[in-house]
């Protein structure tokens, strides 16, 4: 039978729909990843054409972004070449909602506001809340092991995702976990996939554990005037009876932001649980302020959206993720702040994150390129000895070419990671270059 | 395959004398865990001391294709650490040392030998605790712990062992030692260290383990209902959660278990219980005073014949005594008896229930359930009497028609136990060609020569023994450009 030579813009068209597949080049260069304009735009309305659409992909060896909501394109290295951007919106179906099993599965595609709506009926939620949360895609923040001030209480995605149906770079569809809760047949695929960045197969449909909401939530606040008195304070709670699920840190940039305060390190807690339970830890976390010398004041509601508000990061701006140790907290706060203060005197530097475990999230404006560069490799050096990480949450093209956003991968095991992707994507077809190392 | 004199003349020279067993008495002590079905012993058993000696032991096995099984304390339920090829065991009982307590940052680094309630007894006078609470937990090793992804009956509020494993060294099944996680959170590239946990010694070797450390709670209730049909207590377990009370365990028998408990130990259960549920709040003392009292009206609202609340540690200890005794008490009623482990969704509960009374009756066997009710985790022991063939017979096809039953409803072949020897036929129940393949790539990236624990975790193929091949899906006809 002879065949006809067509483009893969029409063979896309005949998987996905004509409405599925863009080409024009307004909507081309708006899809551009630093500075790399996609030859299509493919919008698979079901997991079936994704998977055909992967597998045309990788026949043609062609280079695919995934993404989602699209606020975490400027992850990573600048892709080593695009030829498809798969926008996973179009998968935003709620597949099976069981309320009394406290799990849901949806497609990756939906946004965490939308299942927020679904779940809110029930007071159900899912414990997540990094900055911009709402908008993003749950596929998206699982892809990009996204976290926030929760964490403490409920840890982060991979604490919560039970199973997944992803496809690989060739098309195939491939399930791992389960729909329990609990489940140890076979590998722990998910946490695999978390934080994967895509490069070993894209999220199609994720089953999550939901949490009841709290019968009650109140949240305090507590300034200090340097990170080590509110270091001291946070290592009280954390030794004390409080079970608070949220600890957060802010530096004075940020807490000018979020509160009334115009100078200080603050000190947010959040305690959720039944109402007396809440009533009777917020006067014990009063008692500790209070034998520091400080007084707690009450946050409104509200707070933390604010506070995700104040720590995103508007466009041009980079934030960076600093993860070091829980009882090097004020020396790493000061450290960022110094070493800002020398590379880059203009800078605005924001910073909140999780006091107990010492993981931190800075955003910057006003500095450039060069300067952040050098406060990256500075803060690396500081953070090794612990074993801790800086990475390039986002920021500009010429920032994540100056310095490696990832920073380095401990030699063993980046060599099992460079397997494993050679293994599962040996065209390079998914995010190729994007990742650690360049993988 | 028996081992050669040079190969045992080598092994010798890492481990000593002391360290190696090649008697027949000695390896016939590794020839079976705790599932006793199955039987394998090893040709020679290696006790290194530290995690060189094991680097050493791997590479001197993968030069020569000699199979290794790792093996903790042997208090697995899966035929996990027996060697059913032969081959070379590597125990991890002179690893046993704590290696730091961090208190700042509430973690722990200790070698894999060490058993697990003896971390908890290192640090319970600072007031902290390690989480996982096998119900071996006074023999299971750390290391065995990570090996299964272990849980335990508090796992409902804690989570299981891969919550509490911030980091691991693992000698892998190509002798390199990687460590994998640490004390800092977040490490960019992917989470080898969480599927590494439960890999069930198929990557390689854990040669030493960071976990998290937690704060041992405030305050502890233990609450006892019972009611007179497992729907109530079913709807009570759903009342509960329903109303974002998260228990730190929360646990059911029914009635055939009630009934041996109470032939046995006489921990005195109502006659006509036919569920009991355990119910134990622990946290700050406010909260677990108010979600103690809501718990128990919810378990009158459905019904309770009767609720005690323990009032002191003794009590607390004397509502647990018939739960921790259920394995023993069925002894009563049949000489021996298959534990199953198996989940389905929380609500399934009464259907499920409902389905395995059904086989029971189909094969003529009784089946006893203390089940972890928060979870949804079933713990069915299907009873025989060991001298009957037939009996046997039957006990086993419940036992499969029981996890293809838990499967329909959505469930998973093993929710705590592990895979092992005795389950990697069941896994095609639950996944499917493309899934099991893309599980047996993984296992090479870790063990390339297949020397690590093999037959255990995956099935393999009927066809051949390569795994399982996906079909891909098709793409349009014609030739792209």
């Amino acid at each position: 039978m002879p065949v006809a030579t067509r483009s893969f813009g029409e063979a896309f068209a005949v998987i996905a729909g004509r409405d599925g597949v863009r080409d024009d080049a307004g909507a081309l260069a708006e899809a551009a990843i630093d500075g790399l304009v996609p030859r299509w735009i493919v919008r698979p309305a079901s997991l079936d054409q994704l998977s055909r659409v992967l597998a045309l992909a990788c026949d043609g060896r062609l280079a695919v972004i995934p993404r989602g909501a699209g606020t975490s394109l400027e992850l990573g290295n600048p892709p080593a070449r695009v030829d498809v951007v798969l926008d996973l919106a179009g998968l935003a179906q709620v597949i099976e909602y069981n309320p009394d099993d406290l799990t849901i599965t949806v497609q990756a595609g939906i946004s965490a506001g939308a299942l927020a709506a679904v779940l809110a009926p029930h007071r159900q939620w899912l414990t997540l809340d990094p900055p911009g949360v709402a908008g993003r895609t749950v596929g998206g923040l699982a892809a990009t092991s996204a976290s926030g001030s929760l964490r403490p209480r409920y840890g982060t995605f991979r604490d919560l995702l039970l199973g997944v149906r992803f496809v690989q770079a060739d098309g195939v569809v491939t399930w791992g976990g389960s729909k329990v809760v609990k489940s140890v047949s076979g590998y722990d695929v998910p946490k695999l996939m978390v934080g994967a960045l895509g490069t070993l197969g894209v999220l199609g449909e994720m089953t999550l554990r939901l949490h009841p909401l709290p019968e009650a939530e109140r949240s305090w606040l507590i300034v200090f005037d340097s990170a080590r008195a509110a270091q001291a304070l946070v290592e009280r709670v954390v030794d004390s009876a409080l079970q608070p699920s949220r600890l957060e840190i802010f530096n004075e940039a940020a807490l000018r932001i979020v509160s009334g305060e115009s100078s200080g390190v603050g000190i947010a807690v959040s305690i959720g649980s039944v109402t007396e339970a809440v009533r009777e830890q917020g006067e014990r976390l009063a008692e500790i302020a209070r034998s520091s010398g400080r007084r707690v004041l009450a946050l409104p509601d509200g707070f933390w959206d604010k506070a995700g508000l104040a720590m995103s990061a508007p466009a041009g701006s980079t934030a960076l993720q600093v993860s070091a140790l829980a009882d090097r907290l004020a020396g790493t706060v000061g450290a960022i702040e110094e070493a800002f203060r020398v590379a880059s005197p203009g800078a605005v530097v924001r910073l909140s994150g999780c006091a107990a475990f010492g993981t931190l999230r800075v955003v910057v404006s006003g500095a450039e390129v060069a300067e952040i560069a050098a406060v990256v490799s500075r803060l690396r050096a500081l953070v090794d000895e612990v074993g801790g990480s800086v990475v390039v949450a986002c920021g500009p093209v010429e920032l994540r070419r100056a310095v490696d956003p990832w920073g380095p991968i401990e030699p063993g095991a980046f060599a099992l990671m460079r397997t494993l992707r050679a293994e599962f994507d040996p065209g390079r077809v998914l995010n190729p270059g994007r990742y650690v190392g360049g993988l | 395959m028996p081992l050669s004199g040079p190969f045992l003349q080598e092994l010798e020279r890492i481990v000593g004398a002391n360290g190696l067993v090649r008697t027949f008495e000695g390896r016939l002590v590794y020839e079976c865990d705790m599932h006793t079905f199955y039987k394998g012993a090893p040709d020679a058993v290696a006790l290194p001391k530290g995690s060189d000696e094991v680097v050493e032991i791997v590479n001197l096995c993968r030069r020569e294709r000699v199979p290794i099984v790792p093996r903790g304390s042997g208090t697995g339920l899966i035929g996990g650490a027996m060697a059913p090829l032969g081959g070379v065991m590597i125990g991890t009982n002179r690893m046993d040392a704590i290696l730091e307590v961090d208190y700042p940052n509430r973690c722990a680094t200790v070698q894999p030998g060490l058993i697990n309630l003896a971390l908890t007894r290192a640090v319970a006078s600072r007031g902290y605790f390690f989480a996982p609470d096998p119900s071996s937990q006074m023999v299971s090793s750390i290391g065995g712990n990570v090996a299964t992804n272990a849980g335990g009956p508090h796992c409902l509020k804690y989570g299981i062992t891969t919550n509490h494993i911030l980091g691991i060294e693992l000698v892998t099944g190509t002798g390199e030692l990687i460590r994998l996680g640490g004390k800092a959170a977040d490490r960019p590239g992917y989470d080898l260290l969480g599927v590494a946990v439960g890999s069930e010694g198929t990557f390689g070797i854990v040669t030493a383990v960071t976990v998290r450390l937690l704060h041992a709670a405030e305050a502890v209730k233990t609450i006892l209902a019972s009611f007179t049909a497992i729907e109530d207590a079913s709807e009570a377990v759903s009342a509960i959660i329903a109303a974002g009370i998260v228990p730190a365990a929360l646990e059911m028998l029914d009635e055939l278990m009630i009934r041996a408990i109470n032939e046995g130990t006489g921990a005195g259960y109502p006659k006509d219980a036919a569920a009991v549920l355990l119910i134990e709040l622990d946290g700050p003392s406010a909260e677990v005073e108010a979600q103690g009292e809501r718990a128990a009206r919810i378990c009158w609202e459905r019904g309770a014949l009767e609720v005690r609340v323990a009032a002191d540690v003794a009590e607390r200890a004397l509502l647990w005594k018939g739960r921790k005794e259920a394995a023993g008490a069925v002894g009563r009623l049949a000489p021996t008896y298959l534990l199953q482990d198996a989940v389905v969704p929380r609500s399934k509960l009464p259907a499920i229930m409902r389905e395995l009374i059904a086989i029971g009756a189909r094969h003529r066997v009784q089946i006893a359930n203390v089940f972890h009710a928060g979870d949804g985790n079933l713990h069915p022991l299907i009873l025989y009497d060991d001298r009957e063939p037939a009996e046997l017979e039957r006990a086993k096809a419940a036992n499969e028609e029981l996890l293809r039953a838990c499967i329909e409803m959505g469930g998973t072949v093993t929710g705590e136990h592990g895979v092992g020897l005795d389950k990697a036929k069941n896994l095609p129940l639950q996944y499917g060609e493309a899934d099991l393949n893309f599980m047996y790539r993984l296992r090479r990236a870790f063990d390339p020569d297949a020397i690590m624990n093999p037959g255990k975790l995956l099935p393999s193929h009927p066809a051949c023994g390569e795994g399982f091949r996906p079909a891909r899906p098709r793409v349009p006809d014609g030739a792209w450009i």
